[in-house]
């Protein structure tokens, strides 16, 4: 008896349970959101930037064409230092340090204070991007 | 007489955080600035700053530092 009625109520509940597909979430709102939750976890962080497969922003944190430009530099310096695409990139200098990850057809790009903890940071931006990919895969633009 | 079991954790503890606190120190006085790729294939390579691809990438890097501009505030 208990567990029928159970039953009954456990259809209900998933009846009401929303479908991935209405909750959709536009790329660039995700990809902002992705960002200020980087920002969250990165004390150290200065400032960073979100680029799709073509190069182009999809979320920063200022002037959206000097990250387009700048980060497209620095990659393409990566790419050629190496004679194969590079996946991470880390530059320390007196400034502040830089990293750059690609991961899923995606981009992140992130300044921070000198000394921050490489392995957290490129953690952080791979978790980031794999939601983001994960997000435009299954709701975003379908 | 031996210490009280709450008297060694605590100087354990402490201990630890000594060697760290040191580590931090030693390492933001010899740190020197350097330019590394990583690869999908597991390999990784430093690039000097006195290396044409070095100091593209030191180059690249300040470009991206001037635009993040300094940490906001609070």
């Amino acid at each position: 008896m208990i567990q029928e009625a159970r039953a009954r109520d456990t259809v209900g509940i998933f009846t009401y349970m929303a479908d991935a597909a209405t909750t959709e979430v536009a790329p660039g709102d995700a990809a902002e959101a992705a960002l200020a939750f980087l920002g969250e976890m990165s004390l150290d962080l200065r400032g960073a930037a979100i680029l799709d497969s073509g190069g182009a922003v999809m979320a920063a944190a200022g002037d959206h064409d000097r990250w387009r430009e700048d980060a497209a530099v620095l990659l393409e310096v990566a790419d050629r230092a190496g004679g194969e695409p590079a996946e991470q990139v880390h530059v320390a200098t007196e400034q502040g340090e830089v990293f750059a990850l690609r991961h899923a057809g995606l981009t992140a790009v992130a300044v921070t204070e000198r000394f921050a903890l490489a392995s957290l940071m490129f953690f952080d931006m791979r978790s980031i991007l794999r939601d983001l990919a994960l997000t435009n895969s299954t709701g975003g633009e379908g | 007489m031996p210490p009280k079991p709450h008297r060694v954790l605590l100087d354990r503890v402490s201990g630890y955080a000594d060697e760290a606190a040191a580590y931090m120190r030693r390492r933001r006085i010899a740190r020197r600035p350097f330019a590394r790729l990583y690869y999908a294939t597991g390999r990784s390579a430093d690039h000097a700053d006195d290396s044409t691809s070095g100091a593209e990438l030191f180059v690249a890097a300040g470009r991206l530092i001037e635009v993040a501009g300094k940490r906001p505030k609070g």
